[in-house]
Parts: structure tokens; sequence; C-alpha cells
């Protein structure tokens, strides 16, 4: 018997284990393999393979049963995810169905999951621009959470890392408050938002807008061909999981790298119960995993632990990861463990049309958007309220087709489209403040169906985000109006927090264990070997899609872990 | 057993159209693919006539070479929320009779032309306090509504008349329009 345990436990140990195959977690199992760590990364959903399990990719519109509505009865069972703009007849398959994992809404917040291989990075917008010191030095200097203490330089040469190796499709525009980066050939504005750029330009100094920076190969196909993924085709169809690789995700990119070094172990349906805590040696020294399906228990066992399960679940799995040293979950001797949830404030858009520029229309289609990078409170406070927002800025030019009549008109219709308005449009993205009460934490009573106590989370908007809102809409109500944009129609669609699929903080960062969860390399505090390099990490939210992020903390934080382990 | 429970049971058996082997009359088979609606062969029959109203083939392929009536019966069987599922419903099966109070003649017995205008008469008709107009616009409006969807998004559609791009290729954000090129929503 005794044997029998010390080979199990011997099978069961790696160098290293990553808790989440997603954007981070990918990051950090590629890292790591291509140091010569044997790695295992725990995913707690099913399987999906680059292409093989891209079921729906290749099928055409008139392939689908319902033409990508969604079945009444899903709807019905499942408000939340209905709610998702991506869950879809294509794509319903990556989603966490409500009734899948259930969790407990203190205030209404629509939690978004994919429970696969690649995780949400088959679904993502693709959006990756920088944070600048305008970001890292926020807190700090607008006194709310506490001083990041990381600055753009720590990250700098890791978002480069992270760009060169995902492939990022942008310009380089020269904003102070949005760093260049490692670019790819840009996607085109269209005519209108050229037009509306220069409009801006021309009388607002300081506001730009450019085209997103997004994570598409768009030139250097040999270099990406070594992953086996070439340039992009512009199918707009990337959340179906695109056959060429054409966008970045764990599946297409770091996971298959990875694997290709021998090093990587990847077990699905691996919910992780909690880390492991040995309190002689004072760390953390592996995880336990109940099998998705069976429901049975098997501890593995590792040196570095890197924690990546997506925001919410990371935070999840420390609370639950409780010993006599820890009784309030892992790394929480300051009580903070859970507190300082915050996300994107998407509710608002403005939309209108510009009846100029007849004489053009657009060809083709783009995965990817203008964007506008965070003005206002930049330089300085100038507002009533605290931070800002960056905001979308499509515009495309609309075909229209009466389809008021029926039989024989409405065939000629059909038939005789012509050529209406630029139809123009824009969404926030702003920044929210992280405070005490916006908060996650397990309930007592219920568990899910692996045992696990479930999550209550209790996240709301407060007067600074309506104060935004408001804000937003002026602004860019009155930057519309002076373009000569018509039928100008501004919403605030009160939609509850987490929809928009930024959530972040819980675990956060910060010079001061009394303060803070995590150190500057991402480490907990009081548990040295377990690194958070996701969405939890985080201490403010900025403006910016996160993911780069995420990844580039995630290298930097591999990176740190094995120098430490040589040392 | 319930007839109607045997009948369905035998439907999934069967897995189609079931004749009934009795002299009941009065009781007409449902058509097995569409579970919640019930619907008979010759309610489809009048959807057809329906959907065949709204595309008629005079220019472009009619909506049964289209096989939109299958595909409206599959959207309102699985992507209506219960109510307008049930309007639908009642005015599906109401039509004919609906049609023969409105116009002295049921719509099967129209001509293309008598039930294109029967179709829009009935849709600017004001239906308040009218619950049966009222479904039967319903009926028609969502008929409407997924028969233009299923054309749109149609094979035929989008390969022969307006060719879809599965793989564009590329972007470009301005274009010049020239006057010779067809306008091509999905070009």
């Amino acid at each position: 018997m005794a044997n029998l345990n010390i080979q199990h436990k011997k099978e069961n140990t790696f160098d290293a284990i990553v808790i989440g195959s997603g954007m981070s977690g990918g990051w950090a199992a590629k890292e790591l393999t291509e140091k010569g760590l044997k790695t295992l990364v725990l995913e707690r959903g099913k399987s999906v393979e680059h292409i093989k399990d891209y079921p729906t990719t290749n099928l055409h519109p008139w392939e689908f049963e319902h033409r990508g509505n969604i079945n009444e009865d899903v709807r019905k069972e499942n408000p939340i995810i209905s709610r998702c703009y991506a869950f879809r007849e294509d794509a319903q398959h990556f989603f966490v169905k409500d009734t899948e994992h259930p969790y407990i809404q203190d205030k209404p917040f629509d939690w978004i999951r994919g429970y696969q291989t690649g995780g949400k990075s088959l679904l993502w917008a693709r959006q990756v621009q920088r944070w600048s010191d305008f970001d890292f030095e926020g807190p700090a200097r607008d006194g709310f959470a506490v001083d990041w203490p990381i600055r753009y330089k720590d990250l700098a040469p890791w978002y480069s890392h992270v760009e060169k190796f995902v492939g990022v499709s942008g310009n380089m525009d020269g904003l102070p408050n949005l760093p260049d980066g490692e670019f790819l050939p840009a996607m085109e504005l269209t005519a209108v938002e050229q037009y509306f750029k220069t409009h801006v330009g021309a009388n607002y100094p300081g506001r730009d807008i450019i085209i997103g920076r997004c994570a598409h190969i768009t030139g250097n196909a040999e270099h990406y061909a070594k992953q086996g993924r070439a340039l992009c085709q512009h199918r707009t169809l990337c959340q179906r999981g695109c056959p060429f690789g054409g966008y970045f995700s764990s599946n297409s990119s770091t996971l298959p790298w990875a694997m290709n070094t021998g090093n990587l172990t990847l077990k699905n349906n691996a919910v992780v119960h909690c880390i492991l805590y040995d309190e002689q040696k004072g760390k953390a020294t592996g995880v336990l995993v109940i099998d998705a399906l069976t429901l049975e228990t098997t501890e593995y066992y590792a040196d570095i632990i890197f924690l990546n399960a997506s925001a919410l679940n990371t935070n999840l799995v420390l609370l639950n990861s409780t010993s006599s040293r820890f009784p309030n979950g892992l790394g929480n001797d300051n009580g903070l463990l859970g507190k300082f949830v915050a996300f994107h404030n998407y509710r608002a858009g403005v939309s209108g049309e510009y009846e100029g520029l007849t004489e053009y229309t657009t060809e083709g289609k783009r995965p990817n958007g203008g964007y506008i990078p965070r003005f206002r409170n930049v330089q300085k406070q100038e507002t009533g309220f605290l931070r800002g927002y960056a905001a979308g800025f499509s515009g495309s030019r609309s075909i229209l087709t009466d389809h008021s009549d029926i039989g024989e008109n409405l065939e000629n219709s059909l038939l005789s489209p012509k050529f209406g308005t630029w139809r123009v449009g824009s969404h926030m993205m702003g920044e929210t403040i992280p405070k005490e009460e916006s908060q996650v934490s397990l309930d007592p009573n219920q568990k899910d169906a692996w045992g696990i106590p479930q999550l209550k989370v209790s996240i709301d908007y407060d007067q600074n985000d309506e104060a935004m809102i408001t804000d937003y809409l002026e602004q860019m109500t009155e930057m519309f109006e002076s373009a000569g944009f018509k039928n100008i129609r501004t919403r605030d669609d009160k939609r509850a927090p987490g929809l928009d699929i930024h959530e972040m903080g819980g675990a956060r960062m910060g010079n001061d264990p009394k303060t803070s969860v995590l150190n500057k390399w991402n480490q907990l505090h009081a548990c040295s070997n377990v690194y958070v390099t996701d969405g939890a990490c985080m201490t403010s939210t900025s403006t910016q899609n996160p993911s780069l992020t995420y990844m580039a903390m995630a290298a930097r934080s591999v990176d740190h872990a094995i120098r430490e382990s040589k040392s | 057993m319930d007839r109607r429970i045997a009948l369905k049971q035998l439907a999934w058996i069967t897995g189609g159209v079931i004749l009934i082997p009795s002299c009941d009359f009065t009781q007409e088979s449902v058509l097995e693919a569409y579970q919640k609606l019930q619907v008979t062969a010759s309610q489809r029959e009048t959807l057809s006539q329906v959907t065949n109203t709204v595309f008629p083939g005079v220019k472009l392929k009619k909506a049964d070479e289209v096989g939109l009536p299958d595909f409206v019966l599959i959207m309102a069987n699985d992507c209506l929320p219960e109510s307008e599922q049930e309007q639908f419903l009642a005015g599906l099966k109401g039509f004919e009779t609906f049609t023969k109070k409105e116009f002295g003649k049921t719509f099967k017995k129209m001509d293309a032309d008598e039930a294109a205008e029967a179709f829009r008469n009935i849709m600017a008709m004001e239906s308040e306090e009218n619950p049966d107009l009222a479904s039967t616009k319903e009926f028609l409006g969502i008929t409407k509504r997924f028969s233009l969807q299923g054309y749109l998004t149609s094979e035929y559609y989008m390969t022969e008349i307006m060719p879809y791009k599965m793989i564009p290729g590329g972007f470009k954000g301005s274009k010049l329009i020239s006057e010779l090129e067809r306008i091509n929503p999905n070009g």
C-alpha cells in the first residue's frame, strides 16, 4: 500500500500546475513548458481541440436550422447567458448555461462563462489595447483602491513579448494614453470613420479615433505558420473558432505550442476544489481536483501553482482553500479577498447617420472596429466624476431594401436594393471604481453540483458610473452633432454588471500585505508559490479591454517564478 | 388510453405524418415535426399558401421552392415565446374561417391576386377589440417575418441572387461606388 501511494504521488507530481486553460492560463502554460517545466493544466470543462472541435465553423447561414436564433426553451431556462451578444446558434455550445452552474446574485450580475479548453479565449472580442501610466497611476493620483505596485515600464517588455506571439494588428498612433506596440499591418477605417477622425482631430484636442488594435494576424505569415496559424481571412465568424487560427486563442496558439514542447499535460473535466497548503513548509503543495463527470477526487502536486480560473472563479478557489493557517481562504490574512471587485461600464451607446460621402461604400468584412481612447481626466482631474471612458466607434454604409409589401412588389424590392446613409454607432467602456462593498463570497449553505459552495455576487453601479454615463452621452452626442451626423439616438440599456465580461479584482495587487492580496509579481503575499495572473489580480480596471494585460502579467510572473526557483 | 396521446406516440414511432386508420374523419393527423404546434397537413397547406402569397415566384423562386413553409413552422415551433406562439396558432387554425367570413371565400379558394389583396387588407384593418382579427394579423405578421428571414438566408438567395462570400479575404474601408455594379447586401 505504501509503495502504491508513493507511486501515485510521483505520477501526480509536476513542476508546475496551472488552473485554467483560457487566455492567461494558456500563456502561463506556454511560458512554463518552454522553460522546460513539466506542467499540468487543469481545465474544468470539456476538451475543445483546435479546428477538430469547431463544429459550426464552416457552416453556411442556411445550414443552421434556426438561422442563428436560439430556441425559446433554452432562452427561458437560461435568461442570463441569453443576454450575451455572442450566445447564438453558431456558438451556443461554447457558453455555460445558467442551469449548468448556478450562483447567487445578491444584486443582478450576468456572469458569462466558457467552460472548455481555451475558456473564453475562443469567444473574446479580440481587442488588445495597452495600458499606460495614466492608468497604472490612477488609484494613487485619484485616491481610490491602493497604488498599483507596478508601472508601465514593468509590463512594457512583456506586452511586446505577448504581442509578437499572438499577432496584433494596429497602427503606430503615437498616443501617450495608449502606448504603441508590436504591430502587424492595421485594418482600415471606413470612409465615415476616417471623416470623423479628421473632424474630431481638428475640433477636439486630445481626442482621437483610431482603428482598434486587435489580435488578428495581418502580416508576417511565416512567423505565425510556426504555430500552425494563417492570415486572418475576414470571415468575422470568430466566435465559432477559426479554422485558419487567424485570431488568437489558447486553442489555436499557446496550448498547441506548449504541447509541442512535450512538457504539457492537459486534463479536462478537472474542477479544482481547493489549493492544498502545507503548514510545515509554509507553502502550497498542490490542488484537490474533482472529476466533473465522475465526482472522483484526486490530488496533484507541484512547487509552482498558477491560478487562472477566470476572475470570479479564481476568487472562489482561493476562498474555498481553507486551512488552520488560512481559515478565511488562502492568502486572506487581511480579510480583503473577494472584495474590491469592479468591471467595465458598457451601459450607454449613441447612434446616428451621415448623409455625406455618398460616393463611397466598403468592401469585405472587418473583425474589428474604431476605438476612441479615454480623453476624460487623463492629464488631470477635470470633471465631477473620477476617471473616464474609452469608446468604440464604427460606421458603415447602409443598404436599404423595402420589405414593407408582399408579392411581386417584395420580390422586385429584393432585386433592387439601394444605398442609404452611413450608419454610425458608439458604445462606452467606462472605468469603474473598485469598492469594498463590491464583492464575492461563498454562500454558507448552497453548493454546486461538485459540492463546492456557490459563489455569492454583490456588485453594483454607483454615482460615479451614473455621472460618467451622462457625460459620455453628452460628449458623444455633441461630437456627433458637430460632425453633422443626423438622427442621433442615445441609449442606456441599464444592463447588469457582468455582461461586459470584464469583471476584475477580488485578489488585488499592491505593495502592502495589509491592504492587498498579491504582490508586484502576482504572488500571494502570504503564500508566495501561488501566482494569480488572471482578472482577479486587478487593482483598478482602467478602460482598456483587459486580456492583453493578463497575458503580459502571466508571462512576466512565469519568468519571475523560474528565476526564484533557481535562486 | 387517450386518443390524442396514442396518436402522438404513434407519430413518434413512425416519425412522420400518420394516417388515422379509422372512419372518424373529424380528427386529422398532426405533423410530428412540430411537436408544440400540433398542426395538421391541411393547416400546413394553408400556411404554404400564405408564404406563397408573400413570395409568389414572379421574379424570384416562390416560397415553396425555397422551403419556407417548413422553415416558418420550425421557427414558430422552436423560437417563439409562448404568447406569440398561441396567437400564431389561433390565427393559422382560424384562417380559413376568418377569410370566409371576411371576404365570402376561404383563402384556399382565392387566386394569387385575391390572396395578396386579402393579405394586405387584413394587415390594414384595425384590430382593437376583435380577438380573431388580432390573432389573424399576428399570424400573418409572424409568417411574413419568418418568411423574409428564411428567404434572405436561403441557399438560393445567398448563392444565386445576392451571392455571399464566407471568406471575403480582406476589407476596404473606402471603395468608390461604380454605377455599373449591382448592389449586393451580401457582398
